[in-house]
């Protein structure tokens, strides 16, 4: 009994990381109508970044994942800039080409400069462990479960409310239209890189003191948090935050009772399977932030 | 009448590239040959894979799967079962084309980043699977001790004769890339590319032109998995990792999508190049990563772009 509540608790910190990226993911296609294939190194990136700050450099956590955090909002906003605006007018072959050589380049690149030994980056929150009704986990686990509740209600709050984020949703809506009556498209393409990139970096911060940081952690990242996109329904936010966490579970829960080999293999199972009972997600297609 | 002497003397060079290797380089002669039939081999790979990308259009990252699952096959086959290598040939082939079309039916319910992420999401599984099922694929302990190939009483063992296969290979692959993608089919298969509704419109379907791609792509990438651990003599998970996609995507984006001599041209400039500056594979990739992304961004259309503006100037 104890033995599967601490697999839910596992389920939905994996949920909490996959939810995150996947909205960024999410994000950027509704607004730009693009795929970055390099958002699990957006991750990998803030996982370094964190390590840096906290573990090299000393800082408190907390000052430490915030560096992380507005570090990796600054590399989204420099990739918009160059890679994403070369590609924004292309075919999407060309687009998902760029994205997927970005991705390998990164990730080349963070195995020469941080070596391809996985970093440990434990806390104090990670090494503790709490009680709750009879279940132990570690505190950082409901750190991740309590800053992701956060994180997904500022957001809402952000795109129903601030006028940014209203930009955001009628460009998901209409482009055309939203340049017609004077959005500043590019202004809106970037911020939201910087939010989906910061959202992608505050997932590492959070998760790398439980799961170790390693180069190519990216790659598989990329693909769950797509299958989250594509089973919540294409580019709809709140169905791939829920088929995040449906996958998160998923994956928990055959890793502690089927096999943990092939754990990993569960977001693509899921994928395919609701693929093709309903092709357009679980929720519907639509589009909508 | 001039390409035709061209391309006699050219295949004569090609055919006859052991002994001039061995005249020119005498002491450079193994590793030449090895990079040869290495680029062989890989030229045949990116043509498969070209059929897919550059003729329909379908954006698949499953080729490493097929390469491995047709490697992994023969391999099983030659070393638990005994099998010749031309038997053990037909049989990837076959169970590389059966994988694209149990994983075509799903996959091409999908469009274009879907197709992509759902490709590669089949490639990563099948890597898991040859990782961790030991007891079949001995996971990372490796296939080793596989049996050169043996083609009646003539016995596949020295470099200058592995050379001449992966030629026939290539050979015979870009033979099939051409027939298939220049006459009635070749049309059909472009008109599902450049226009799906169209197509449909002229009763064109592109389901099946599609498939039909996938499946063929799939079979021969097979194939060559199969000439490749014979060649090499031991199979491991690790030659089936995404880094191949980005391989073959360097090539033929390099080359040119969708053309014969393109694709040939970039295979051969891709194996070379990093034999020649002795790079590192890690600052391999990241150059290969770069590179793709300017070619993508700014040359789309590759060398065969800069051969087809000379041969519009100069001669």
């Amino acid at each position: 009994m104890h033995d599967l509540a601490e697999q839910l608790v596992h389920g939905l910190t994996l949920g909490s990381l996959y939810a995150m990226v996947a909205t960024g993911l999410a994000l950027m296609f509704g607004v730009v109508r693009l795929i970055n294939f390099a958002h699990g190194e957006f991750y990998m990136l803030g996982g370094y970044a964190f390590w840096y700050a906290y573990g090299e450099l000393g800082l408190p956590y907390a000052v430490a994942g915030l560096a992380a955090t507005a570090a990796l909002a600054v590399f989204g906003i420099g990739y918009e800039s160059t890679v994403i605006r070369a590609i924004l007018s292309r075919s999407w072959h060309v687009q998902l080409i760029a994205t997927l050589a970005t991705s390998i380049t990164l990730t080349n690149l963070a195995i020469l400069v941080f070596g391809a030994q996985p970093k440990e980056v434990p806390t104090k929150l990670s090494s503790s462990i709490v009680e709750v009704a009879g279940v132990r986990m570690a505190w950082q686990r409901l750190l991740v479960l309590f800053a992701a509740l956060i994180v997904f209600g500022a957001l809402e709050w952000f795109v129903t409310r601030a006028k940014l984020g209203k930009a955001m949703r009628a460009m998901s809506q209409n482009r055309e239209a939203c340049a017609v009556v004077g959005v500043d498209i590019q202004q809106v393409a970037l911020i939201t890189f910087a939010i989906s990139a910061a959202l992608a970096g505050g997932a590492a911060v959070l998760v790398s003191p439980l799961f170790n940081i390693f180069p190519d952690v990216g790659a598989l990242l990329t693909l769950k948090a797509f299958a989250a996109v594509i089973v919540g329904g294409f580019g709809f936010v709140k169905g791939a935050i829920a088929a995040a966490f449906l996958i998160g579970l998923a994956e928990s829960l055959a890793g502690g009772y089927v096999s943990y080999a092939y754990k990993d293999a569960i977001a693509f199972v899921v994928m395919v399977l609701v693929l093709l009972v309903r092709p357009q997600g679980l929720f519907g297609r639509r589009i909508g932030i | 009448m001039m390409r035709a002497a061209r391309g006699a003397v050219a295949a004569m060079v090609l055919i006859a590239a052991p002994w001039i290797v061995a005249a020119i380089a005498p002491g450079q002669q193994r590793y030449i040959l090895h990079v040869l039939i290495f680029t062989a081999l890989y030229g045949a790979l990116a043509l498969s894979y070209d059929l897919v990308v550059g003729h329909v259009g379908s954006l698949s990252l499953a080729h490493p799967a097929f390469f491995g699952i047709g490697a992994y096959t023969a391999a099983l086959l030659a070393t638990e079962a005994r099998w010749t290598l031309a038997f053990a040939l037909l049989a990837g082939m076959a169970a590389a084309g059966l994988a694209a079309l149990a994983l075509g039916v799903p996959m091409f319910r999908l469009t274009e980043h879907s197709f992509a992420m759902g490709t590669l999401g089949f490639a990563l599984v099948v890597q898991i699977v040859a990782t961790n099922w030991v007891e079949f694929t001995r996971g990372p302990l490796c296939v080793t001790g596989i049996p050169k190939p043996q083609l009646g009483s003539f016995r596949i063992a020295t470099l200058p004769a592995f050379y001449w296969m992966a030629l026939a290979a290539v050979a015979l692959v870009g033979l099939l890339y051409h027939g298939l993608t220049t006459f009635r089919l070749g049309r059909a298969f472009h008109a599902v590319r450049d226009n799906e509704v169209l197509a449909a419109a002229a009763a064109v379907s592109s389901l099946k032109y599609r498939m039909l791609a996938f499946v063929i792509g799939a079979a021969v990438a097979g194939g060559v998995g199969t000439l490749y651990v014979s060649y090499v003599g031991v199979l491991c998970p690790g030659e089936l990792t995404v880094s191949l996609s980005v391989n073959l995507l360097v090539m033929i984006f390099l080359g040119g999508v969708g053309s014969l001599r393109g694709v040939l041209v970039g295979a051969a400039a891709f194996t070379a190049l990093p034999e020649i500056l002795r790079m590192a594979p890690t600052w391999r990739m990241v150059i290969y990563g770069l590179l793709l992304l300017v070619i993508v961004i700014r040359f789309p259309d590759g060398l065969e772009a800069l051969f087809r503006r000379r041969a519009a100037t100069g001669a």
